[in-house]
């Protein structure tokens, strides 16, 4: 728990300090740059217009994926997300072009804290409703009943503990009353915290979890093993799923694997948001063929597609249809990396990873992913949008001979494995490594590729292929495991900030070993453990940004994974469509922006 | 009048004589259906508890991981355990699951969307059914059809072509044949705008018209293969059929070739067709996967797929499970029929 919890502590520290201080930020630290292999003419999430959109119309979203989990108290991925942003009010919110500056939400104003950071109030916003068949106005006791529900293990929320442990009472707590937790009166909100971590707590509430929940309506479906709030759930932003007159969401705004609807919120109050919510109605159809989908989407009309487009349809949309297509480039997309273990094994030696590092041909891998239309070779561990990547070396990267040749240098990598005290330049040791990989395309090919490149250094290898889920939660993650190579694992962090992309993947002082590890290097180095440590404390987006960045750079001295993918995550849409991406949230259509011509 | 008598006794002795043993055939085929159903109660416990085990012992993600989502603690996941009944342990894990599975159909909820698996599977029966169904009818007509033609006419060029056109249907893999027929026919996406393309699905009862519409390409494609099978099937046995003595005794009769084929070759040449029927379409209502995902047809198949790819179990058990009791009533009415269709065939 102690390492749960300084993840917890050290993303959210960074985070509320990147929003506190995103007016003033410089381009330099957050700003996105151009990304290698982006045609001309395409939608940049990054540096899109907000406004300007004709309201009214239907639009028609497709994907292939289902959603995972809509009730704000457990959302905890993208699609759920996109969901989230149109019908849900957090505290706070980015708006689509951002993964640093928040915006109050829920929240009237910026939290005050006070008592030595230990105590957090916040207005709440006046004229907010919920959707029917709750109709009334929000309230504080609404936020209350919120925070109260994510310690329910009916709701299960995936993460409170990390971002709330401090709060008064939360960490025995079952579902509230939480004595921390209080509604001073009827528009203020009081949280009372054990220890002084009011930042890190201010700075989780850009997360689902701070929607508004009304109590009285929702206790009886919370009581629900597990809950069942997500099929009668209200809304509080501009759209809500469309319900029947009992507020009953399940087969009728909401068909799992099938279809999904959403309707103008007529409870909303638009001098109350900051979204303009052009559209009408969004109609979500799920499932089908991304070959298929893809081609009604970019010759259709009033359609865009939620999930990535399959590569002939990318590539389509690439050469005949660029002002069709978006590119997120960095923001919340995530990284890929081979993570070799650090701590067990001979990847122990610094200098068989540079070898590892210099050997891999990184174009090729990400050839095999979709090459430079979804990716961008990873040449250090801070991405585009995120304070400090500039620092660490930008798009080309650190200026060190195993990371300059993107297409593997087998003189390199002979040099180190010299270096490692094989004079041959190839390993000679007895152990056979155990490499575990994902077994579903393209990730299965890039597995076969690093296990190719491990043989040709001379290493003996011993390939497990097994689902991606498996792979986390049965090796990877199991530090017991022992795994020598996961060649196919990455990370995407919940904030935008250098600590949330760092601490947790490579931070010796949270790798945990109750299976769910996420370090999966097993990085663990006391220098850069300090160094992290240290830098977490560091206040303002542009020092932060460098603090960072060093340790950026230590990472690539020390090796301690081998870099190969910055993910760029495309989505196409139909030409009549003004589409306007979530660069927080990976570039996902913004339904609550995005109008249609 | 006295033979007249005697006739009418025998008759009457005759009738009673056959009604007897109609009621023996009668009780007999009873006592067969009674127990090809236990049977079928008893295979489908079997599957339900291979299953279980399936999903408890092979190197699968631990649920309650999944569910706890990245950053996870210890508490966290022992609360979902609970929540989910996965700390107890497997014989009571098995018991509550057989429990609720016969005595209330209950067969748990998505660890996704917590919805019924009951509800889910019942919200996509209709649209599965209206693609197995429809297509049965497609391929019957049209295999049947093409099978006695090219029977009658064997070593015809019309044969040849028609066997050959088989043979293609039958290597052309749904998935791919889908997608072609989308590229040339379909409104949105064709070349040629004729039908309604992938997600254009409506229920029957929403819109008739509509429903029909968007199921035609659906149903050839999934009538292409098996059609082309059944023809193959229906060819060869009545060609074999036909060279029967019962054949050459009903044409010296002077019946019509056409009363001949269709009455005396058809009926006893179509047995293993109604064999293989049954267990086909029973085979599809599981496992039409790859139709629904094409056209985009919320059916049971792609329910399961998308179960699959999220490690969603109750869905994965409870689809597997549907499928599996299809099959068996399916096996159980196709040996019932068939005992109906041949007299020959008898059950003790």
């Amino acid at each position: 728990m102690r390492s749960l919890r300084t993840i917890v502590l050290t993303a959210l520290a960074a985070a509320l300090t990147v929003a506190l201080a995103a007016c003033g930020s410089s381009k330099k630290s957050t700003g996105a740059s151009a990304s290698s292999g982006t045609p001309a003419g395409v939608i940049n999430p990054a540096t899109e217009s907000l406004t300007g959109g004709k309201r009214g119309g239907v639009l028609n979203d497709v994907q292939s994926e289902d959603f995972e989990h809509l009730d704000p108290g457990v959302a905890y991925f993208q699609l759920d997300y996109e969901i989230g942003s149109a019908t849900q009010r957090n505290l706070y919110s980015y708006k689509p072009n951002t993964f640093s500056e928040v915006t109050p939400d829920m929240a009237e104003g910026p939290p005050q804290l006070s008592n030595g950071n230990k105590t957090i109030t916040i207005k709440i916003r006046k004229g907010v409703h919920f959707s029917p068949p709750v109709n009334r106005e929000v309230t504080a006791a609404d936020e209350v009943y919120a925070i109260d529900r994510v310690a329910d293990p009916n709701v299960a929320n995936p993460y409170y503990l990390g971002y709330l442990a401090s709060v008064e009472g939360m960490k025995s707590s079952k579902g509230g009353p939480i004595p921390g937790v209080k509604a001073l009166d009827k528009y203020t909100l009081q949280l009372k915290l054990t220890e002084p971590q009011g930042p890190i707590v201010v700075g989780s509430m850009v997360l689902p979890y701070t929607a508004p929940v009304p109590e009285e309506y929702a206790k009886k479906f919370d009581a629900k093993k597990p809950s069942e709030y997500v099929n009668y759930m209200v809304a509080t932003g501009p759209y809500m799923l469309k319900a029947n007159s009992a507020g009953k969401i399940l087969g009728i705004g909401y068909q799992p694997g099938k279809s999904l609807t959403l309707v103008r919120n007529p409870n909303w109050n638009a001098s109350t948001d900051f979204r303009p919510a052009y559209l009408d109605q969004i109609n979500v159809s799920i499932g089908g063929d991304s070959n298929v989908i893809g081609r009604q989407v970019l010759e259709g009309s009033h359609m865009t597609q939620s999930d990535a487009p399959a590569a002939p349809i990318l590539k389509l949309a690439a050469q005949q249809h660029p002002s069709q297509l978006l590119i997120s480039a960095g923001g919340g997309a995530g990284d890929r990396y081979i993570a070799v273990n650090n701590s067990d094994g001979p990847f122990r030696n610094v200098n068989l990873r540079k070898a590892l590092w210099a050997a891999t041909d990184r174009e090729a891998l990400d050839k095999l992913r979709g090459g430079k239309l979804v990716s961008d070779v990873m040449t250090h561990f801070l991405w585009n949008g995120i304070a400090g990547f500039e620092e660490a070396g930008g798009y080309p990267g650190p200026k060190v001979d195993y990371n300059e040749h993107p297409q593997g240098d087998m003189a390199v990598a002979e040099k180190y494995m010299k270096l490692a005290g094989y004079p041959s330049g190839k390993y000679t040791g007895s152990e056979t490594l155990q490499v575990v990989g994902d077994s579903s395309a393209p990730a299965n090919n890039v597995a076969e590729a690093v296990n190719q490149t491990l043989k040709s250094l001379g290493f003996k290898t011993k390939l497990n292929l097994v689902e991606h889920t498996v792979m986390y939660s049965k090796y990877c993650g199991v530090v017991s495991e022992k795994i020598d190579v996961c060649p196919n694992v990455g990370w995407i962090p919940d904030f935008g900030d250098p600590q949330a992309v760092l601490d947790v993947p490579f931070n010796g002082n949270l790798i945990v070993k109750n299976g769910t590890n996420s370090n999966w290097g097993l990085v663990n180095h006391a220098k850069i453990n300090a160094a992290m440590e240290a830098a977490s404390k560091v206040v303002g987006v542009q020092a932060r940004g460098e603090a960072w960045a060093k340790i950026d750079r230590e990472l690539v001295e020390e090796a301690v994974v081998v870099p190969y993918q910055w993910a760029k995550e495309p989505y196409i849409k139909s030409k009549d469509v003004v589409g306007v991406g979530q660069f927080w949230n990976a570039g996902t259509w913004d339904y609550a922006y995005t109008s249609l011509k | 009048m006295q033979l007249r008598i005697k006739l009418g006794r025998e008759a009457r002795g005759a009738l009673a004589k056959d009604r007897t043993s109609g009621d023996a055939v009668s009780q007999t085929m009873t006592r067969y259906i009674i127990r090809r159903l236990l049977w079928g109660v008893l295979l489908l416990i079997v599957v339900a508890a291979l299953l279980f085990l399936m999903f408890r012992y092979l190197p699968t993600a631990d649920p309650a991981k999944l569910r706890a989502g990245r950053l996870q603690s210890p508490q966290i996941i022992a609360e979902i355990r609970h929540t989910y009944g996965l700390d107890k342990s497997l014989p009571a894990q098995f018991w509550l699951y057989m429990k609720n599975l016969f005595l209330h159909f209950n067969l748990g909820y998505s660890y996704y969307s917590n919805a019924p698996v009951k509800e889910l599977l019942f919200n996509r029966l209709p649209a599965t059914l209206s693609l197995v169904f429809g297509g049965a009818i497609v391929w019957v007509i049209t295999g049947l059809s093409v099978g006695i033609i090219s029977a009658r006419r064997a070593g015809s060029r019309l044969d040849r072509a028609s066997m050959s056109s088989a043979l293609v249907l039958v290597s052309a893999p749904e998935y791919w044949l889908g997608l072609i027929v989308l590229y040339l026919f379909a409104a949105d996406i064709g070349r040629v705008h004729i039908f309604p393309g992938a997600g254009s699905y409506v229920g029957l009862t929403y819109d008739p018209v509509k429903w029909f519409e968007s199921l035609i390409l659906p149903w050839l494609v999934v009538a292409a293969g098996s059609a082309a099978i059944y023809a193959r099937l229906i060819r060869g046995s009545l060609i074999e059929t036909m060279g029967e003595d019962y054949i050459r005794t009903a044409r010296a009769k002077g019946l019509p070739e056409r009363t001949v084929v269709l009455r005396h070759g058809v009926r006893a040449a179509i047995n293993p067709v109604v064999t293989v029927l049954g267990v086909d379409i029973g085979v599809l209502l599981g496992s039409s996967v790859l139709v629904e995902t094409v056209f985009n047809i919320p059916g049971i198949g792609r329910l399961n797929y998308i179960a699959i790819t999220h490690a969603d179990f109750p869905i994965v058990q409870g689809t597997v499970l549907f499928a599996a009791l299809v099959i068996i009533v399916a096996n159980i009415i196709v040996d019932i029929a068939y005992a109906y269709l041949d007299p020959r065939v008898r059950y003790s």
